[in-house]
């Protein structure tokens, strides 16, 4: 309590200095007045006496100190004085503040920012209780990218799942729903299993779970619905559970609704979860059944191998009618939860962090450079000050206290940069990184950032306060620091060698990029516009009803000025998702069919005539589609060139006859060879493809189309024609408009992110190394000032001097650089699988990262270096 | 011979100070000062500037107050006066240096013994 009391007067003291300074001077005048008077009635004369009373009081000054320490709180006095000195030091030396606390401000934007895209990818855990435990499981084939299970043995293993605790199903993917109530909307419904939300161990916040009843098939309708919907949609509604609502027309009771923070394992779009609905006993005889994906919770004490060791059995058993040749292909997948959602953003994210912490070093050695520049120049004061009677301690201070104002200001000015990076990482980012959305400013990792700026800062600045300064610096004479000098060269180097690193690994992405962008397509993408369209079951429940639309949309279009091809298709090149069998499931005529494994991944197309001419793909062989091909009757088919030969390495392919998938479809006759697309990504080889009539038949259509358009004007100007003839057909139909090069341009959105971030690093990182060399060269230059005139006066010609400056650059710039190399060498096998088309150690991208570092490093160092032969040996001599 | 002045004891001062306000009412730092001179004979050896610290200390605790006022020979001074909690305080104190002066005083009688 009157510790308390203490401080709030303390506290009071600190701000009322003044005016109680003021009462403290009159106490005092008017005390020595009354001992001076008392005295001089002790019979003193007036000197005596006031000179007796001043005796009698003891130190004026040291009581008015003892006074101020006590009234005030004198640790903040001081500090404040300390930071007033700094500020007017900082002021002084502009340039040397600015380059200090910009440098640091870009180092810890940089991290900061950086590091709070990849915590959320890499680091953080994800929204299920003991998510560690958790995997995704199943069997993984050429012709998937996800592990999968198919229901046939899906239904038997879920009685006896082997290692784990829980087993959870769930379709692939999400499908389109309607909410077909007052107003209706388009939603995604995701099918899970009952044992879905226990598995994951998520309860709702509302409701509850599916009963194990209503998740069978031909049973009244339940649902859960996502946090969100339930808040923008019912607002909120306590009561929201007894409520039935309509989805695509069918009445469907609401059980419950999931916790906010809830997402799916596979990160998909989820506004209503309905039961999976498995029919066990038709999946066992339909072999093989529906494709699953499967989680599962591993039992304690077990991890993934020998999750993987316990599952073999069963694998061989659900694998047991296949032919060996098949079996080789497929293998039996269990990852963590965590691995299968981040995949290929995994390596990214790591080389995105890792280079950003070599760019907050180089960023930290910069400024820690800068501040040994300084404290040698500070030396003289810090001497004087000492001689002058301050303490260690009080150097040790003033000098911290120096270096944390610039690690503040840095730090200050690095969170602001941090958002306003943060912000232009989100928006400039492709699409598909997890949880990208959900990216916030982290401040642990702020704070960690900060911290280590400020340490930096800190040892650094401490540096010269701790020697005790000699005594010799009093009368000018310089010191000739040499360990330090050491240390800072030891700096520069360092600096050179991670920004060698940072540029060659730049080097290497772009280069990447470029050969990316200009691989060949196949296609020409010129004057191509795409629109993407689908119909919802609620406006269109009948396929008739679609193919009415379309066959009316493509003639509408085609009235259009200015077009030269329209046509559909329900795929397009060169991202993947077209549909695709495999290569064994296709018999030629006449020949037996073998069994030869799966033969990898064919895709294949529904399209209309006017495709090839609006691609612009080439027609090798016989002919394209015509009108006639869209006929019932006809049943035709044209093969990419790569398909045909492998179907028919010796004969000529056209007129022969093929049959699909084995089972009841016509066979078809092969009428031409189409020239090979880029149809599965930029970086993948081309798939073999085959492309089949757009016939109006109902079995045969796709769930969604795509609208191509080669015209004569400029594209972006008929994007809005399209628009609205799509609109004046029906209003209410979503469509994706891009020309074909946005399209294109988008796949290497990743790489190139990836590329344009780390070439970011290196440039910054080259462009401190330069700045570190500009001043550790012209601080020796000043240093040597009186040296290299004496050699001048000896004789030495100017560009001698310049050539020795320049030989002790030399040694350290080639040492930090053969460290670099080695460095860039190693780490380029990081980078090799986010690589096309480019070595990982390409001699010529290595030598040119060298070879620009170099360059910098010695223009930096030739411009203070020229300083050095303009040196007036007199004024030299006399110098200092 | 006059003996020789001994130090103020580290921590007896507040003691003396509230002691002194305490016989004879408010008092400004110059009263004080003579006050102390008087009742220990100049044996203490007081720099009178060291009280001004102290009677800080002591009113930032709450136990004494201070007022501007004008002396007997009118001129302004402050004026220093007891508290309530100042009083309580030199009870205790005042209990504790007696017993602990006892205790001295046994130790250095059976020494003495």
């Amino acid at each position: 309590m009157s510790r308390m009391r203490m401080f709030g007067s303390r506290l009071v003291g600190f701000f009322r200095k003044l005016s109680s300074d003021k009462d403290l001077d009159a106490e005092v005048r008017s005390h020595l007045q009354l001992l001076t008077e008392e005295n001089i009635r002790r019979g003193m004369s007036l000197d005596e006496a006031r000179s007796a009373a001043r005796r009698e009081f003891g130190g004026v000054e040291q009581t008015k100190e003892l006074y101020r320490e006590q009234s005030g709180l004198p640790f903040i006095d001081a500090l404040l004085q300390d930071t007033r000195f700094a500020v007017r030091m900082l002021a002084k030396k502009p340039g040397f503040a600015l380059v200090a606390i910009l440098t640091l401000a870009v180092g810890i934007g940089a991290t900061s920012a950086v590091f709070s895209v990849v915590d959320r990818i890499l680091f953080r855990s994800l929204p299920y209780p003991r998510e560690d435990r958790l995997v995704s499981f199943g069997l993984l084939a050429p012709i998937e990218s996800h592990d999968f299970m198919l229901g046939s043995s899906y239904v038997d293993f879920r009685k006896q799942p082997g290692p784990f605790e829980a087993i959870t199903s769930m379709a692939p993917g999400s499908i389109d729903c309607d909410v077909t109530e007052q107003s209706p909307v388009r939603l995604s419904c995701a099918l899970v299993e009952q044992t879905f939300l226990p598995t994951l161990g998520v309860t709702p916040i509302l409701g509850r779970n599916f009963t194990k009843d209503e998740d069978r098939p031909s049973v009244p309708r339940v649902a859960l619905l996502s946090y969100s919907l339930w808040r923008s949609r019912y607002g909120g509604d306590p009561g929201i559970c007894r409520k039935t609502i309509f989805l695509d027309g069918s009445a469907t009771q609401i059980v419950g609704v999931l916790p906010a923070n809830f997402e799916m394992p596979t990160l998909g779009p989820a506004d209503i979860l309905l039961p999976l609905a498995l029919d066990e006993q038709q999946q066992r005889q339909s072999q093989p059944g529906r494709v699953l994906r499967t989680f599962a919770r591993l039992k304690p004490g077990i991890d993934v191998p020998r999750a993987i060791a316990g599952l073999q059995p069963f694998f061989e058993q659900a694998l047991g009618g296949a032919p060996p040749e098949l079996r080789k292909e497929i293998r039996l997948s269990v990852q963590a939860l965590r691995d299968r959602q981040v995949q290929d953003a995994r390596l990214a994210s790591w080389l995105l962090l890792s280079s950003v912490i070599a760019f907050l070093l180089v960023a930290c050695t910069n400024v820690a450079n800068l501040l040994l520049a300084r404290a040698t120049g500070r030396q003289r004061e810090l001497a004087v000050r000492a001689a002058l009677g301050a303490s260690r301690s009080r150097l040790v201070r003033q000098t911290v206290t120096e270096s944390l104002l610039l690690g503040v200001l840095g730090g200050a000015l690095g969170c602001a940069m941090a958002q306003v990076l943060l912000r232009l990482l989100v928006s400039i980012a492709p699409e598909g990184i997890p949880r990208l959305e959900q990216a916030r400013l982290d401040l642990r990792v702020v704070a960690f950032t900060f911290g280590v700026a400020l340490i930096s800062a800190a040892f650094f600045g401490l540096a010269p306060a701790l020697q005790h300064p000699a005594p010799e610096l009093l009368i000018g004479r310089e010191v000739r620091a040499t360990v330090r000098n050491f240390m800072r060269q030891m700096l520069v180097s360092a600096q050179i060698a991670i920004s060698l690193i940072l540029l060659a690994g730049a080097g290497l992405l772009l280069r990447s990029l470029w050969n990316l962008e200009n691989t060949p397509l196949g296609m020409q993408t010129e004057n191509v516009l795409t629109e993407a369209i689908s119909l919802g079951q609620y406006r269109y429940p009948k396929v008739e009803q679609q193919l009415v639309f379309f066959a009316e949309l493509e003639a509408r279009l085609k009235r259009l000025p200015g077009m030269i091809s329209v046509a559909l298709s329900d795929s397009l090149p060169p991202s993947g998702q077209m549909r695709s069998t495999i290569f064994a499931a296709i018999e030629v005529a006449g020949r037996p069919h073998a069994s030869e494994g799966t033969g990898g991944a064919v895709g294949w197309r529904a399209i209309t005539p006017e495709y090839f001419s609006a691609l612009g793909i080439p027609i090798i062989q016989g002919r394209g589609f015509q009108k006639t091909d869209r006929l019932p009757t006809e049943n035709t088919i044209i093969l990419s060139e790569t398909l045909a030969r492998k179907l028919f390495p010796n004969a000529d392919p056209t007129g022969q006859q093929l049959r699909l998938f084995r089972m009841q479809s016509p066979w078809r006759t092969v009428v031409g060879v189409a020239a090979d697309v880029k149809n599965d990504g930029l970086l993948a080889n081309a798939d073999p493809e085959f492309y089949l009539p757009w016939k109006n038949d109902p079995v045969e259509f796709p769930s969604a189309a795509h609208v191509i358009v080669r015209t004569r004007m400029n594209p972006r100007a008929v994007a809005a024609w399209v628009r609205s003839e799509v609109a004046e057909l029906d209003p209410t139909v979503p469509v994706t408009v891009e020309t074909m090069r946005q399209r294109v341009g988008k796949l290497a959105d990743r790489p190139r992110f990836n590329a344009v971030l780390l070439s970011l690093f290196a440039a910054m990182g080259v462009l401190l190394a330069a700045i570190g060399m500009y001043g550790v060269v012209g601080f020796l230059v000043a240093q040597q000032t009186r040296e290299i005139g004496v050699r001048m006066a000896l004789g030495a010609s100017p560009a001698g001097i310049l050539k020795m400056i320049l030989a002790s650059v030399a040694r350290w710039t080639f040492s930090g650089a053969a460290m670099g190399l080695l460095g860039a060498w190693l780490s380029a096998r990081l980078l090799e699988s986010l690589l096309f088309q480019v070595r990982a150690h390409d001699p010529v991208l290595l030598g040119l990262a060298v070879l620009v570092l170099l360059a910098v490093a010695f223009v930096a160092a030739w411009i203070p270096a020229r300083r050095a032969m303009r040196v007036d040996p007199m004024v030299a001599l006399r110098y200092e | 011979m006059t003996p020789p002045r001994g130090e103020v004891l580290q921590g007896t001062l507040d003691l003396i100070v509230l002691k002194t306000l305490d016989a004879l009412g408010p008092l400004h730092g110059y009263g004080i000062a003579q006050r102390i001179q008087q009742v220990s004979e100049d044996l203490l050896k007081l720099n009178q500037g060291t009280l001004y610290p102290a009677l800080l200390r002591l009113e930032q605790r709450g136990w004494i107050t201070s007022k501007w006022g004008v002396s007997d020979n009118n001129r302004k001074a402050k004026y220093y006066s007891l508290t309530r909690s100042g009083r309580k305080q030199l009870a205790a104190e005042a209990e504790s240096w007696e017993r602990m002066a006892g205790i001295i005083a046994r130790l250095l009688g059976a020494e003495g013994a």
